[in-house]
C-alpha cells in the first residue's frame, strides 16, 4: 500500500519528519518498505515578466532580455519569437532541472552560461519544455514561450500558479493480511491519530440527496454479497481529471484514466472500499423503466468477457453483476468489457458493495484474475462502509465531473451483522505483556482506534470493560486481540526485557561438555569403543604411570587404594578382562579424570586414552593384509586424525631414547616441542605378560584439557585450486638417524616456490640399501594459485630442493 | 546378376556373421572381411567404376546405404560385447559379508547421561561440573549436613592421604554450592559426574558411580515447577508412559524434601509397583544463606539421581560391575 505524506495530512496532523513517521508506523506493525521523496513539479520554475527585449549582438534569431523574477532582475538569452515586453512567462532558474521527457535518462539542468558570448542566467520556457498541455490549463497553444495569464504574480512558483502541489513523500507500507482496514488512507491515518493523540479528520460529505427511483437491485446471492449499495448520477462529463486528483493517484502508482474512474480509485484508496462505476446505458431497465442490477451466481458454462478483453467461462461459484441480458461485471473483481465508462458516458451507476472474502478468493484464483478490488475484498472489506464510500464517491464525482444525483440511494442489506463486543480485563495486559499499563491509558488507546467502551464491570477480582468493535476491524476477535492493540500503541519497544526464565543456565563447562561429546564422536567414528574404568586402582599399577600418586586414607582393599594418575592402567585391566574372555581384538578409548599429587596437594584433570591390541581390522575373507595386527602407526593415525579434527597445529612426536616403566618403545607428544600433551607407544612385554596379553599392545594418552584449550574449531573456506599441479617424486637413501621430521624441516628451510604438498609414499630397507641407511620416497606437489606452472620453473625449484637434501641430510638419490 | 541385385545377399550375410561373433576380436575380424581393404564392400565399390556412367550414382547410393546399415549394426553389437567383456569371470556373490568399517560405540553410561542432559538442556539448563576431590565445606557443611551425620563418617566416605584430608565427593550436590558461591541467581544447571561411596563392589554397588543433579534457582520457584520439570525429564528419558509418585522424605539440604518413585511397563514386568528413582526438594533456606542468597527473594529446587540405576533399568542390565569391565561384547550391544 502506497500513501503520501500530503495525502495523509488531509486526515490527521503529523508534525514530525518522514523518518519519524516511518519509525512510528513500523513500531505500530505497519512496516515501511520504502520511502521516496518527490520533488515538487516545476521546482525552480517561477513566473517572470519580460522587462526588455533587445536583439542579440551576435545572432539574428536570438534576443537578449531583462526579466523580473520577483527577487530581482536577470539577463536571459532567448530564441523564441512569440513574446513581447510585459508578457509573463515561466522562467527556470539556474540549478533547476526541466521535467524528464520520454526518452530522457538524465534531467536537463539549467546553468549560467554564455550564448554567443552573452551571459544568460536562466531560461524562459515553452510548454513543450515544461511538458504541459497548454489547452488543458486554459492557455493558448503556440510556437515559442508559454505565455501566462496577465494576473499571474511575478515570483510565484509555477506550480502554485498551476494549482499543483509541491514536494511530497511516498511511503510504501507492508500491510499484514489480518488488517484489511489498513489498505486505506483513512485506516492508516487512524493509526497515526491513535498513536499521536491527534484527531482523525474524516472527509465531510454533503450533497443534496434526492428522492425517487434511481435503480433497482435484485440481490439473489446474499451469502456471497451481503450488501449492495447503488447511486445514480446523470449528466456528468467524462474528461481528464483535475491536476490534484491526477497527481495524487500518480504519486501512489496509479495511472490516471478519466475523472470518473479516477474518483472511484481515489475513494477506494481513501476508504478501502472498492467501487465500480457503470455506464447506465449498459444496464437494462426493468418494466418500471429503472435500471435493474441483478447480483447472482453465474450459470454453469456462462461466458463473460472482462474489460481486459479476456473471455472467461464461469460456474455457479462465480458471482456476477448482471442485468436481464447478462453479466456486466465480475463481482468485486473486474468490470465487463462493454459496461465501463466511455468518453461519451453521461449517466453512471455507482456500485459500492460488500463481497465475502471466500467467494472473491475462489473466483479470483480460479480465473487467475487479481485486481486492487479483489485484493481488498479477499482480505475483508468493511461491510458498514459501503454507504459512506458511495456518498464520498458521489460528492467527488459531482465536484470533478459535474452532473446531478438522480433518485434515492438504493441499499440492499438484508441481514446486517451483529455488532461485536469484547471484554477486556485490564490486568490481563500485565499478565500477557509483563508491564503494568494503567486502565485509563488502555482505554485511551482503544478509543483512539475507534473502539467504543459500552460497559464496565469486574470478573474474578479484575476490572473489566466491554468494547464495541468497529466494523472495519475484522481482526479483533477476542480479548487477547485487544491486549495486542494496547501493546502496539504502548510501544513494544517500551516493554522491558527480563532475563529469560530458564535460559539463564550459564556455566563454563557447558561448552566443554559439547566438546567432550565431539571427541567421543570422533573416536567412535574411528572405530573405538568407549570404556569407563574405575577411579580407584592399586597403587602398584598407578606407579607404572606416575610416581606422584594420591593414596586413600581409608581404602577398602589394596587393589583399590589409589586414585588413578592415568587412564592407562584401567584400560590394561579392561584388555586383560577381554583377553580372559576370549576377545582378542580390542580397541578402546576412555575419557575421564586423573589425579596427581603436586607439593602434597591432590590435583585433578581430564585425559583421553586409547588402547589397541589384536587385529587391525574386522576379519575379512580375502586380501593380503587381512591378518594384520594393530601396530604403533595405527595408533598414531588415530591420534593424528583426532588432533587434526580438534584443530591443533604444531604437534611434535619425539621418540624416547629408552624404554620406560610402562612402554617398550614410545614417543612423547608435545605442542611445539615444549608443552607436554601426552605419550604413545607399545607396552613393555613384561607387563603385557602380566596382563596375559599376547599381541602387541599400543597405548596412548593425551591431556584432554590442553587438547581442547589449544584446539581451534573455527573453519574457513579456502578457494579450490583452479590451476593444474605438477608432481615430482624423489627416492633417496639417507642415514637411519635422518627422520621424516628432519626431511620436512629441510623442506621448510629450502622453501621451494609453489610447493603445495609433501607426501611420503615409501620407506624401504634391504636390497640395494646400505646397512645403517634407509630409502625414503617422497612425492612433491607444486601448484600456483594464479596460473599454470611451467615445467622449467618447477624443475628449477625442485632441483634446489634436492640439492638441499643432498647437502643437509647426506642423501643420495636412487635411480 | 547386377551389382544392385547382389547387394541384399551380401548385406544379409554380413549381418548374420556379425551377429554370430562371440567376442570383440571376432567382431573386428568379420568387419575386416566386409568393410576392410579386401572386403566385399570395397570390392563392390571398385566394381562401380565399370558400370555405365548413368548407373553409377544410383548403385553408389545403394552401396553406401548398405554400408551405413552395417555400421549401425556394428555399433550396437560392439556395445553389447564390450559390456560382456567388462563383467568379471566369476559373478559377485552379494550375499558375502562386506568389508566393514565398524563404528565404535559409546559407553551405555555416556548414552544415558547424554539423554538426561539433553532433556534438561531443552528446558534451558546448562551443564556444569565441579571437582571430584572435595572438602567437607562443599560436600557437607554448606549443604546443611549435621556434624554427626553418618555420611561424614569414614565408614561411608573415602578420605585422601593428604595433608588437608580432602575427600572424594559423595554426591554431585557439592557442585550446587560451588556454582552458587560464584554465580548470582537465577541459576539453571545440570551436573553429571562421578561420585564415590565406600561400598564394596557387588551386583548393585560399585565404589565409583555416577549421579546427575539439576538445580534451579529463581524468583517464585515452587514445588509445582519442581514436579513439572521432573516429570518432563523422566518422560523424555524413560518414555511417555512413565508415572511418577512424590513421597515426603528427608534430605538436610532441601525443605520440603521428596523422594520420587516411578513406574512403567518395565517396572511392572519386574513384578514391582513402584521403583525409587530420585531425591529432590526445595533448596533449604540455610543452604541459600550459606552461599549468600537471600531466601526471602530466591527460591529453588534441586533433584538428583544415579545414572547407573537408570542405565540398568533402560537396558535391563542386572549387574553394575558389567558397566566397569568394558567387555567389548557388552559395549557392542549399545
Amino acid at each position: 500500500m502506497k500513501v503520501t505524506l500530503n495525502w495523509l495530512r488531509n486526515y490527521v496532523d503529523f508534525n514530525g519528519t518522514p523518518e519519524e513517521l516511518t519509525e512510528r508506523l513500523t513500531l505500530l506493525g505497519l512496516e515501511v518498505e520504502g520511502i521516496v521523496r518527490l520533488t515538487g513539479q516545476f521546482d525552480g520554475v517561477v513566473v517572470a515578466q519580460v522587462l526588455s527585449r533587445d536583439k542579440h549582438p551576435n545572432a539574428d534569431k536570438l534576443s537578449v532580455c531583462r526579466v523580473a523574477d520577483g527577487q530581482g532582475e536577470r539577463q536571459i538569452v532567448c530564441g523564441a519569437q512569440n513574446f513581447k515586453v510585459g508578457d509573463k512567462i515561466p522562467l527556470i532558474l539556474p540549478g533547476a532541472s526541466l521535467p524528464l521527457k520520454a526518452g530522457d535518462t538524465q534531467p536537463f539542468t539549467i546553468k549560467v552560461g554564455k550564448i554567443r558570448s552573452v551571459e544568460s542566467h536562466g531560461m524562459m520556457c515553452s510548454h513543450e519544455e515544461l511538458g504541459i498541455d497548454p489547452e488543458a490549463i486554459g492557455h493558448r497553444r503556440e510556437e515559442g514561450l508559454l505565455i501566462l495569464r496577465e494576473e499571474a504574480t511575478v515570483g510565484q512558483p509555477l506550480a502554485a500558479y498551476l494549482g499543483l502541489s509541491g514536494s511530497d513523500v511516498v511511503f510504501d507500507l507492508e500491510v499484514t493480511p489480518n488488517r484489511p482496514d489498513l489498505n486505506s488512507l483513512i485506516g492508516i491515518a487512524r493509526e497515526i491519530a491513535a498513536v499521536t493523540g491527534n484527531p482523525l479528520r474524516l472527509p465531510q460529505v454533503t450533497f443534496p440527496e434526492t428522492q425517487g427511483a434511481s435503480a433497482s437491485i435484485r440481490l439473489e446471492a446474499t451469502e456471497l454479497c451481503p450488501r449492495y449499495t447503488a447511486r445514480v448520477i446523470r449528466g456528468l462529463k467524462v474528461g481528464p481529471s483535475p491536476a490534484w486528483l491526477r497527481s495524487t493517484l500518480e504519486k501512489v502508482g496509479l495511472r490516471s484514466i478519466n475523472n470518473v474512474v479516477d474518483v472511484s480509485n481515489y475513494v477506494m484508496l481513501e476508504t478501502g472500499q472498492p467501487l465500480h462505476t457503470f455506464d447506465l446505458r449498459r444496464i437494462q431497465a426493468n418494466e418500471a423503466g429503472v435500471a435493474e442490477v441483478v447480483i447472482r451466481r453465474a450459470s454453469d458454462g456462462e461466458k463473460f468477457t472482462t474489460l481486459d478483453g479476456r473471455e472467461h467461462t464461469l460456474n455457479p461459484d462465480n458471482l456476477l453483476i448482471a442485468d436481464a441480458a447478462g453479466g456486466v461485471a465480475l463481482a468485486g473483481i473486474m468490470g465487463g468489457l462493454h459496461s465501463g465508462i466511455q468518453d461519451d458516458t453521461t449517466d453512471v451507476l455507482i456500485e459500492s458493495a460488500y463481497f465475502t472474502p471466500t467467494g472473491i478468493r475462489r473466483t479470483s484464483k480460479s480465473l487467475a484474475l487479481r485486481t486492487d478490488a479483489s485484493y481488498r475484498f479477499e482480505r475483508g472489506a468493511d461491510v458498514q462502509a459501503t454507504e459512506s464510500a458511495s456518498r464520498r464517491c458521489v460528492q467527488l464525482l459531482l465536484e470533478v465531473a459535474g452532473g446531478t444525483v438522480s433518485g434515492a440511494a438504493v441499499d440492499a442489506f438484508p441481514n446486517p451483522p451483529q455488532v461485536k463486543e469484547l471484554t477486556l480485563r485490564h490486568d490481563r495486559a500485565q499478565v500477557v505483556l509483563g508491564v503494568e499499563i494503567p486502565s485509563e491509558t488502555q482505554a485511551q488507546f482503544l478509543s483512539g482506534l475507534g473502539l467504543e467502551e459500552v460497559g464496565q464491570g469486574s470478573r474474578s477480582g479484575s476490572v473489566t470493560s466491554v468494547w464495541r468493535v468497529p466494523s472495519w476491524r475484522v481482526d479483533l476477535k477476542r480479548e487477547v486481540d485487544l491486549v495486542e492493540e494496547v501493546a502496539r500503541l504502548f510501544g513494544v519497544d517500551r516493554i522491558p526485557s527480563t532475563t529469560p526464565r530458564g535460559a539463564v543456565g550459564a556455566h563454563p563447562f557447558d561448552a566443554t561438555y559439547d566438546r567432550f561429546a565431539e571427541v567421543r564422536r570422533i573416536l567412535t567414528g574411528l572405530g573405538l569403543d568407549e570404556a569407563q574404568g574405575q577411579t580407584l586402582i592399586s597403587d602398584t599399577a598407578a606407579r607404572w604411570a606416575s610416581p606422584d600418586v594420591v593414596l586413600l586414607a581409608n581404602p577398602l582393599s589394596s587393589d583399590m587404594n589409589a586414585l588413578r594418575p592415568s587412564l592407562l592402567p584401567g584400560l590394561l585391566d579392561s584388555l586383560n578382562h577381554n583377553l580372559s574372555r576370549g576377545n582378542g581384538d580390542v580397541q578402546l578409548f576412555e575419557m575421564g579424570r586423573v589425579f596427581s599429587l603436586q607439593n602434597g596437594v591432590a590435583r585433578e584433570g581430564w585425559r583421553v586414552a586409547i588402547a589397541l591390541t589384536g587385529a587391525r581390522d574386522p576379519r575379512f575373507w580375502s586380501g593380503a593384509d587381512r591378518d594384520a595386527k594393530a601396530d604403533v602407526f595405527d595408533l598414531k593415525g588415530l591420534l593424528e586424525e583426532l588432533i587434526e579434527r580438534l584443530g591443533l597445529r604444531g604437534v611434535v612426536y619425539a621418540r624416547r631414547p629408552e624404554s620406560t616403566v610402562l612402554m617398550l618403545e614410545s614417543a612423547t607428544v608435545t605442542l611445539g616441542g615444549k608443552l607436554p600433551l601426552g605419550q604413545l607407544g607399545q607396552l613393555l612385554p613384561t607387563l603385557a605378560k602380566r596382563y596375559d596379553l599376547r599381541d602387541a599392545v599400543l597405548l596412548a594418552e593425551l591431556d584432554l584439557d590442553i587438547l581442547l584449550a589449544r584446539g581451534n574449531s573455527a573453519r574457513s573456506f579456502k578457494s579450490l585450486a583452479a590451476f593444474p599441479s605438477i608432481q615430482r617424486d624423489v627416492a633417496m637413501i639417507v642415514p637411519e638417524a635422518i627422520t621424516h621430521e628432519a626431511v620436512l624441516s629441510a623442506v621448510k628451510q629450502a622453501k621451494p616456490n609453489n610447493l603445495e604438498a609433501v607426501e611420503l609414499f615409501d620407506v624401504f630397507r634391504g636390497k640395494h640399501v646400505p646397512e645403517g641407511h634407509k630409502s625414503l620416497a617422497y612425492s612433491f606437489t607444486y601448484r600456483a594459485a594464479d596460473r599454470t606452472l611451467k615445467d622449467e620453473e618447477v624443475q628449477a625449484a625442485h632441483d634446489r630442493l634436492v640439492g638441499v637434501f643432498q647437502s643437509a641430510l647426506g642423501a643420495t638419490l636412487r635411480a | 546378376m547386377s551389382l544392385q541385385e547382389r547387394l541384399p545377399a551380401i548385406l544379409a550375410a554380413a549381418q548374420q556373421e556379425l551377429r554370430a561373433a562371440p567376442d570383440l576380436s571376432a567382431l573386428d575380424r568379420v568387419k575386416g572381411r566386409f568393410l576392410g581393404a579386401d572386403g566385399a564392400f570395397t570390392a563392390l565399390m571398385k566394381e562401380l567404376g565399370s558400370l555405365p556412367k548413368e548407373e553409377r550414382p544410383l548403385a553408389g547410393k545403394a552401396i553406401n546405404a548398405a554400408k551405413q546399415e552395417l555400421e549401425a549394426v556394428l555399433t550396437e553389437l560392439r556395445g553389447v560385447l564390450e559390456l560382456k567383456a567388462a563383467l568379471p569371470k566369476e559373478p559377485a556373490d552379494f550375499t558375502l559379508p562386506g568389508r566393514r568399517r565398524p563404528l565404535g560405540r559409546l559407553h551405555p553410561l555416556t548414552q544415558v547421561t547424554d539423554s538426561i542432559v539433553r532433556a534438561f538442556r531443552k528446558l534451558g539448563f546448562a551443564v556444569a561440573e565441579g571437582p571430584e576431590i572435595e572438602d567437607e565445606v562443599h560436600c557437607f557443611d554448606a549443604l546443611n549436613t549435621p556434624k554427626d551425620h553418618p555420611a561424614r563418617d569414614a565408614q561411608d566416605t573415602f578420605f585422601l592421604d593428604t595433608a588437608e584430608r580432602p575427600l572424594l565427593r559423595t554426591h554431585t550436590s557439592s557442585v550446587q554450592i560451588r556454582v552458587m558461591e560464584k554465580t548470582p541467581p537465577p541459576i539453571r544447571i545440570v551436573v553429571p559426574g562421578r561420585v564415590f561411596r565406600r561400598d564394596n563392589a557387588d551386583a548393585t554397588h560399585n565404589p565409583t558411580f555416577h549421579q546427575i543433579e539439576g538445580l534451579y534457582v529463581d524468583r517464585n520457584v515452587t514445588v509445582s515447577d519442581l514436579k513439572g520439570t521432573v516429570e518432563a525429564v523422566f518422560k523424555e528419558v524413560l518414555g511417555n508412559d512413565v508415572k511418577l509418585r512424590f513421597r515426603p522424605h528427608y534430605f538436610s539440604y532441601t525443605e520440603p524434601s521428596l523422594e520420587i518413585d516411578f513406574t512403567n511397563a518395565l517396572v511392572r514386568k519386574l513384578g514391582k509397583e513402584w521403583l525409587e528413582i530420585a531425591g529432590c526438594g526445595m533448596v533449604h533456606p540455610q543452604v541459600f544463606e550459606n552461599v549468600g542468597y537471600d531466601p526471602e527473594v530466591w527460591s529453588g529446587w534441586a533433584f538428583g539421581f544415579g545414572i547407573e540405576r537408570i542405565a540398568m533399568l533402560c537396558y535391563g542390565i542386572t549387574d553394575i560391575r558389567l558397566l566397569y569391565e568394558n567387555d567389548v561384547r557388552f559395549l557392542k550391544q549399545f
